[in-house]
């Protein structure tokens, strides 16, 4: 037998990386071995690339709990709170950006328009309760993580590097927003309704998610922000991104006992019903919108691309929601 | 496995109704272990003998990672890094009900066929 040549063993591992980790633990020697005998046969193939790629998403898919393979049990319950939660994440952070914008708008002015100003009111309820519902999620979870860091525990299931990551962003997601919330456009807003959110909270969420923002559509517009602005705008969504990938992989390794499975499954269905809330305020503002409305409330083509990628991830949540369910029912 | 979760993998197990776009190939990897264990490049090849299918790596495994979740194939041990599949007792049910149902449908479109159309 002959050893295959570098660049088919180049070619196998590039294409093995669409698989997920755990994919690859159980069949990737089998399958490298497939398919370095199917490079032998068929040097060039594109469709052989399509169908690893296209098959490796799948299998991530799968891995996430979204598709309708589903895993052993036990598997399907923690992959369904990782994928909710991840889902949950990106949606919140654009609708904290959806929510500050609008918070400002109401420090100076209230909204012209029913659908407006319902929708806001909407918007601010689902977000106080999904904010309620993410800490009593993370307090048991952090428990159980602290306390396995505090044990032999945390090395084999390798834990520190995560609650590292997961404190060293959370810190600087903290400490850059409470630098830039000094910059609020909010600040020294008279309107009617000053106040409906609190106004740190609002300067806190508008510093926090600048990032989400139509100027990345204008570069000839970058070099009026200063330069630290900027590399603010950059770096908060690697860290936001860090910070919810760090904590998926804690809630993946640390030990959780069934029960705690089962309450953040319940939580997690909670969370989607207010996302639900959130999602069906924020449509009232955006569809609702009318030629000649006052500007501090119009909504621009960012809204609207923020409002579908925050219907997408609510469809992934309440899919992945939907196979916790069976899974728990399963164990039951 | 909890026992309730094992009952249902077993009642889904009976059947290829839940594999949806992989129902093809499943049959086709469980009709070329009907003769012995075979290991992924093994199956591709007898696929393609047989049916005048290549099968490409990405769809027999995912169909092989379905099958194997299902309890219609399991793996065996191996020295190297090819790693032999067989069928399992559910896994010859299933397609014996499927191609079953299978050779219902063909017997009725080849009939039809030929009363409506003449024999080829």
């Amino acid at each position: 037998v002959t050893a295959p040549p570098d660049a088919d063993l180049r070619r196998v591992r590039r294409l093995l990386r669409w698989y997920p980790r755990s994919w690859r633990a159980r069949y990737g020697d089998e399958f490298a071995e497939l398919l370095r005998a199917d490079l032998a046969d068929r040097p060039r193939d594109r469709r052989r690339t399509a169908d690893v790629i296209s098959s490796g998403l799948l299998a991530r898919c799968t891995a996430a709990g979204l598709t309708s393979h589903e895993l052993p049990p036990a598997e399907q319950i923690r992959a369904g709170i990782v994928t909710v939660g991840c889902a949950l994440a990106a949606f919140g952070a654009l609708g904290v950006a959806m929510l500050a914008q609008l918070a400002t708008g109401w420090q100076w002015a209230s909204p012209d328009s029913t659908p407006a100003a319902a929708g806001t009111l909407a918007m601010a309820a689902a977000a106080g309760f999904l904010a309620l519902i993410a800490l009593v999620a993370a307090i048991p979870v952090a428990w159980r993580a602290v306390a396995a860091i505090r044990s032999r525990e945390a090395r084999q299931a390798r834990l520190v590097w995560p609650a590292g990551l997961a404190v060293s962003c959370a810190a600087f997601l903290i400490v850059g927003a409470r630098h830039f919330e000094n910059w609020w456009p909010g600040t020294g807003g008279t309107g009617a309704e000053h106040g409906l959110v609190p106004g740190g909270l609002a300067a806190f969420g508008w510093a926090s998610t600048l990032s989400a923002s139509a100027y990345w559509a204008h570069p000839a517009l970058w070099h009026t922000f200063p330069a630290s602005e900027l590399a603010w705008m950059t770096l908060s969504p690697v860290a936001w991104i860090t910070l919810a990938a760090s904590v998926a992989a804690i809630v993946r390794r640390v030990s959780l006992p069934a029960g705690l499975l089962r309450y953040l499954a319940r939580v997690a269905a909670a969370a989607t019903g207010s996302a639900g809330a959130f999602l069906a305020g924020a449509a009232s503002w955006v569809l609702a919108h009318r030629p000649g409305q006052a500007s501090l409330f119009r909504p621009g083509l960012v809204d609207a691309a923020e409002l579908l990628v925050m219907a997408v991830a609510l469809i992934i949540a309440l899919r992945a929601a939907a196979a916790l369910r069976r899974a728990l029912a399963a164990v039951q | 496995v909890p026992d309730r979760a094992r009952d249902s993998n077993q009642e889904r197990a009976g059947s290829l109704g839940t594999f949806g776009r992989y129902a093809g190939p499943a049959t086709l990897i469980l009709s070329s272990l009907a003769d012995g264990p075979k290991h992924g490049y093994a199956l591709t090849k007898d696929i393609e003998q047989f049916a005048r299918i290549r099968l490409a790596p990405g769809t027999l495994y995912e169909a092989l990672s379905r099958l194997e979740g299902q309890g219609l194939i399991e793996a065996l041990a191996s020295d190297d890094r090819r790693r032999p599949y067989q069928l399992t007792a559910a896994g010859a049910q299933a397609l014996r009900v499927h191609l079953a149902d299978q050779r219902q449908v063909a017997e009725v479109g080849l009939t039809r066929l030929a009363r409506g159309w003449g024999r080829a």
